[in-house]
């Protein structure tokens, strides 16, 4: 029943011209505006999943050349340098731009349909948390144009590499994950909302499939965790911009606030 | 396949084989497993790792077992129907309680060898190592030795215009000398970024953390050579800061502690006299290439912007910044990658690589920095 609904609303929904006679003529705007604009769940989620996919050989390619250079021991093809910044945007790409947004996408496409609902609960937030990903994922692939380099110390981005002895375009960087972070923290907020509201009537949170209730977990976890990141890498750009000492030991700083990931998602170096 | 084909993959693949030997020389013996090591903690570690090892083994065994026999033995096309039950408490209990006692056993020989790993008292020798970018500075903080220890592998070898050693980027300049038999206590630091200290033979691998100092130990028994890598991305160097320990006897230390002292007291000697700019330029060479290549690379052209070029342009070719030269090598720059070299190279050498970076690569200022000067500056500060 599901899948006849949805191929319904895709056919209406693609074919955006008259299908019910010249009243309903698509008000809609064509071309490559409908996917900007679109507030659909389906075509979001497509459009999460081909960000994704892009993302994948992307983040792909870049294993490459790091598997290409480790094909013998030696220096073959790139410079450290280079290599230092394959693993971390590899790393960043992977987690961030293909396995998160994949993830994202499929919610978005599975969970009205599984729940029940018309849409999502916030439909036009639903549109900004897609497009915060491009915008973020642009700034972070040109960092690897900008002098220096980009960013070269590792995806877990430990302090000081990452601040005091980072290439300039690391403020970049930190611009691109605050906005990749405000992405899933949208779009967490918004799944919470669908999932809460928006179940069909009669429909009880122990009714709910488990890839609903999954994503019901994600999400609270997503904004636990996600400000908390945008926290570290905040601290990072204050140290680096502003003078600061929240990693610099000789500055004051703690022992746990002496690495910046470490300090967030694991606690590592707090405890060696 | 045939013979030949075989032969053919063998001959094919001996590039990758070389490769395999060599890496895991650096850290196992048989390269199938973890190294059983030379102290008394790795061969623990080693019991651990095999204990739990078996743990795993039974458990999948007894799982995959019960899985694939219900699989086969139940499977509908021999006309098997699923039981229809939920809820039993007496399972619930079980699958609850078998794994908590069996992390429960683990825990325990874990934590008692982690106890040990953790007890750095009565140690009889403390030796301070500090991470740089990147090579490790040891000093014995009883014995007034201390000494850097840069990668001895050459160049060459690493761009492959050279066949590689046996110990292709685990072999140092200066080793980590420690006498058997005796309780060796590391206080870690690092003066950059954050580095991390690992010889898998010691079962010792430990953060060096700027600002905060960390503490390991570890006894060898038998005497011979232990090798060791950085374990935390530090840099574009990281693959080239590795560490070697010779463990040899107490008579043997004593030795080569007096050999250092002797080659220290020498150095200071050699600061006190006049050098002839050959000889400046040549000391400034050896010492360039050791500690300052690494960033503003052999031929002085740096990576800018975070390594600056030395050759043609900036401070090195302005006469009027030789003053400046010599603060920063001695002071280093805050902010930025650049060390401070004052406390740690002898004044002959700071005086001859400041020398070789103002008249090398046709920096020709035709400055010639006396180590007598650089001695001077040090003892008025």
């Amino acid at each position: 029943m599901a899948s006849d609904t949805s191929q319904a609303t895709v056919q209406a929904s693609t074919s955006g011209v008259a299908h019910d006679g010249a009243a309903h003529a698509s008000h809609g705007p064509t071309g490559i505006m409908r996917w900007v604009v679109t507030t659909n769940h389906k075509e979001i989620g497509s459009l999460y999943l081909l960000f994704s996919l892009v993302m994948l050989f992307v983040g792909g390619s870049m294993a490459l050349v790091i598997r290409t250079e480790l094909f013998q021991p030696g220096l073959q093809f790139i410079q450290p340098e280079f290599f230092n910044q394959m693993t971390t945007m590899h790393g960043l790409i992977m987690v961030f731009g293909a396995i998160m947004p994949a993830f994202v996408g499929l919610a978005n496409w599975m969970i009205p349909m599984q729940i029940g609902a018309p849409d999502m609960a916030l439909p036009r937030l639903n549109n900004f948390s897609f497009w915060l990903l491009p915008v973020a994922f642009g700034i972070l692939l040109s960092t690897l144009f900008m002098e220096g380099g980009g960013p070269n110390f590792g995806w877990t981005f430990y302090a000081p590499l990452s601040t005091t002895y980072a290439p300039p375009s690391t403020s970049f960087f930190i611009m691109s994950i605050h906005l990749a972070g405000i992405s899933s923290i949208l779009g967490a907020i918004n799944i919470i909302a669908t999932i809460f509201n928006l179940r069909t009537p009669g429909m009880r949170l122990m009714d709910m499939s488990l890839f609903v209730w999954t994503w019901l977990i994600t999400a609270f976890l997503l904004i636990a965790v996600m400000p908390v990141l945008a926290g570290v890498v905040t601290m990072m750009l204050m140290d680096i911009n502003f003078g600061t000492s929240f990693f610099n030991a000789a500055g004051g700083a703690t022992r746990c606030c002496s690495s910046t990931f470490s300090g967030s998602l694991d606690t590592r170096k707090c405890t060696s | 396949m045939s013979r030949l084909t075989w032969a053919a993959l063998g001959a094919a693949s001996q590039p990758f084989l070389t490769a395999t030997v060599q890496a895991s020389s650096i850290n196992t013996s048989s390269g199938w497993n973890m190294p059983v090591g030379v102290t008394e903690i790795s061969r623990e570690v080693f019991g651990l790792h095999m204990t739990i090892f078996w743990i795993c083994v039974a458990i999948a065994v007894v799982v995959f077992g019960v899985m694939f026999y219900s699989l086969i033995a139940y499977r509908k096309s021999k006309g098997a129907s699923a039981a229809h039950f939920h809820e039993n408490t007496v399972v619930e209990i079980l699958w609850t309680a078998v794994p908590m006692v069996i992390l429960v056993l683990m825990a325990v020989p874990a934590t008692a060898t982690l106890k040990k790993m953790y007890d750095t008292s009565q140690a009889d020798i403390d030796i301070l190592v500090t991470g740089y970018q990147w090579r490790w500075r040891y000093e014995y903080l009883e014995n007034d030795v201390e000494f850097f220890s840069n990668l001895a592998t050459p160049r060459e070898q690493i761009h492959g215009t050279q066949a590689k050693g046996n110990n292709y980027l685990v072999e140092v300049d200066e080793a980590m000398v420690v006498p058997t038999g005796q309780k060796i206590r590391l206080l870690l630091t690092a003066n950059d970024v954050i580095h991390s200290w690992w010889v898998p033979d010691l079962a010792v691998k430990k953060d060096a953390i700027p600002g905060f100092v960390n503490e390991t130990w570890f006894e060898v028994d038998e005497p011979g050579v232990y090798r060791g890598q950085c374990a935390e991305l530090c840099g574009s160097g990281h693959a080239m800061m590795p560490i070697e320990v010779r463990a040899v006897t107490p008579e043997d230390y004593a030795v080569w502690l007096e050999s250092k002292r002797a080659a220290a007291a020498a150095e200071a000697e050699g600061a006190g006299r006049e050098w002839s700019m050959d000889e400046l330029m040549e000391r400034g060479e050896a010492t360039y290439a050791t500690y300052c290549a690494a960033c503003h690379q052999p031929d002085g052209k740096g990576v800018p912007p975070a390594f600056p070029a030395l050759a043609g342009e900036g401070i090195s070719v302005d006469p009027g910044a030789l003053e400046d030269h010599k603060q920063i090598v001695l002071h280093g720059r805050s902010g930025t990658a650049m060390a401070a070299f004052g406390e740690n190279l002898s004044p002959s050498e700071i005086a001859a690589v400041i020398t070789y970076e103002r008249n090398a690569w046709g920096n020709e200022t035709g400055d010639e920095v006396q180590p007598a000067e650089i001695q001077a500056m040090l003892e008025s500060e």
